[in-house]
């Protein structure tokens, strides 16, 4: 209390509080010194640092306290307003304690020593950040940035109306000129079960695994979409994951290139020329994707069909407002929402844990098998191919468009000066964007 | 404990039908290429 009146953090703020605020303030330095994602890693950034300045309570949830059994109260061991770890002792009964569901802090307590209480009665109300599982833990969120999580991303609103963004700011006119890219965009998906299964291997749950194996899909809206529903308690590291692996593509993908081609295949020249797409052939693109998608894989419609909507905004030429809005004012206002909020599900107690790094360690191998297996796939494709192509576009089949694209262009650019890699590498790069929707899809299909 | 029946199934099941999916868009690209050229009437 400061002087009596008022109730300050301080006691509540430890170390981990401090290390989360570095890390936030390290992605803010990152976007702005580093120009790295800023649109990104500023909101990100700053959401860390609001969550971990105690009782500021934007991230809050409110949880009812119930006794687990009947029970004289015998002693209740905190008061309001102490904070608890996971499994903390709140009242002891006795026949039995009563014991923290999940970290926090208590609101109000309603029961007092000597009272007698009943399974199931409510004897207060508790504080969370912890995103828990509804069904068995219900929570109502009481601040500014968890009513954002809870109904935006919780809700599965947020990640398909940015893919409808991502669909009007999406030009596939380079994959249909050249619809054998495709395929690399496809072969990119290895990473996404490669890391499943790896994380399956090191102790992680079935959904978990997929929340994880889906951050090589290097989709953001996509990651969170998925993590929400399968694994909401770890949605703070499987975003982060992906978005900083995203702006990290410039050196993730190099090595991994450099490893698996020789200097004569990075410099193979491709045409410039890529055949001109019709009007109609854009427009009926997202309309037989949606069919064909959807029929097969229906738990994919969210973000397919916003996707694909977006992408009719763009192609329809009717439709220009709708267009313009989903291009300028609506993405920005969904990527405030979504990143202040993923930025926010990360207080230090549920972030700084052993699993938060293995799931990072993870993320990358993802990232960095998906690229592989694109340029391992276009290397087999050479064998049967008159016009060869460059191996090093199947990189950009791990999605993050179009920053991976723009790699391939540049060290397309250092191996032969003539070489324009650019339109070639976004044919894969749009297509792993819509093979990691489907990869997505597919997971929610048998794990959800 | 993993069931690790359902997590083969899923991790070669779930690659397929991407895989699967992906081509069968690419076929149906050639196709409307195809189709529209005859209507249209203009080879590209």
């Amino acid at each position: 209390m400061l002087f009596g009146l008022l109730e300050t953090g301080f006691p509540l703020f430890y170390w981990g509080n401090a290390l989360m605020i570095l890390i936030g303030l390290g992605f803010i330095y990152l976007a702005i010194a580093k120009k790295m994602e800023p649109l990104l890693l500023v909101p990100i950034g700053f959401g860390m640092i609001l969550v971990n300045l105690p009782l500021g309570g934007m991230m809050d949830y409110e949880m009812m306290l119930k006794a687990p059994q009947a029970g004289t109260v015998m002693e209740v061991s905190m008061h309001e307003g102490d904070a608890f770890k996971k499994g903390g002792v709140i009242y002891k009964l006795d026949s039995g304690e009563v014991t923290a569901p999940v970290f926090g802090r208590i609101d109000t307590l309603r029961v007092s020593q000597g009272q007698r209480v009943e399974k199931g009665q409510t004897l207060g109300s508790i504080l969370t950040m912890e995103q828990t599982n509804q069904a068995e833990l219900p929570t109502r969120p009481v601040g500014l940035l968890s009513r954002i999580f809870k109904f935006g991303v919780m809700w599965q609103i947020l990640p398909p109306l940015m893919f409808l963004c991502l669909g009007a700011l999406t030009d596939f006119g380079p994959m249909l000129a050249n619809p054998k890219t495709l395929l690399l965009g496809a072969a990119a998906q290895f990473g996404v079960y490669l890391a499943f299964f790896l994380a399956l291997i090191f102790g992680f749950s079935m959904s978990e695994a997929a929340s994880i194996g889906i951050i090589g899909g290097a989709e953001g809206p996509t990651t969170i979409y998925v993590t929400s529903l399968l694994a909401p308690h770890i949605i703070g590291a499987t975003a982060v994951a992906c978005y900083s692996y995203m702006a990290l593509v410039p050196i993730i993908l190099p090595p991994v290139i450099l490893l698996l081609t020789t200097k004569k295949e990075r410099g193979i020249y491709m045409r410039p020329s890529l055949r001109k797409v019709s009007k109609l052939e854009k427009i009926l693109f997202p309309l037989i994707t949606t069919i064909i998608v959807i029929l097969i894989v229906p738990s994919s419609a969210p973000l397919m069909g916003c996707f694909m909507v977006g992408n009719l905004f763009k192609e329809s030429g009717v439709t220009d407002r709708l267009n313009k809005t989903a291009q300028t004012t609506f993405v920005d206002i969904i990527t405030i929402f979504l990143t202040l909020a993923i930025g926010a599900s990360m207080p230090a107690q549920n972030f700084l844990q052993p699993r938060t790094l293995l799931i990072l360690v993870l993320g990358v191998v993802s990232f960095a098998t998906a690229a592989a297996a694109g340029v391992i796939l276009a290397k087999i494709m050479n064998l049967f191919l008159k016009e060869k192509i460059n191996p090093m576009i199947g990189a950009a089949g791990v999605s993050a468009v179009p920053m991976s694209a723009r790699v391939v262009q540049v060290m397309g650019q250092k191996e032969n000066k003539q070489n324009f890699l650019l339109m070639h590498a976004m044919g894969p790069n749009v297509a792993g964007a819509i093979g990691a929707a489907i990869a997505g899809g597919v997971f929610l299909g048998i794990l959800g | 404990m993993v069931d690790w029946g359902l997590a083969i199934k899923t991790a070669i099941g779930g690659f397929g039908l991407v895989f699967g999916i992906l081509v069968l868009l690419g076929i149906s690209v050639e196709l409307t290429r195809v189709i529209t050229e005859r209507i249209t009437g203009i080879k590209k």
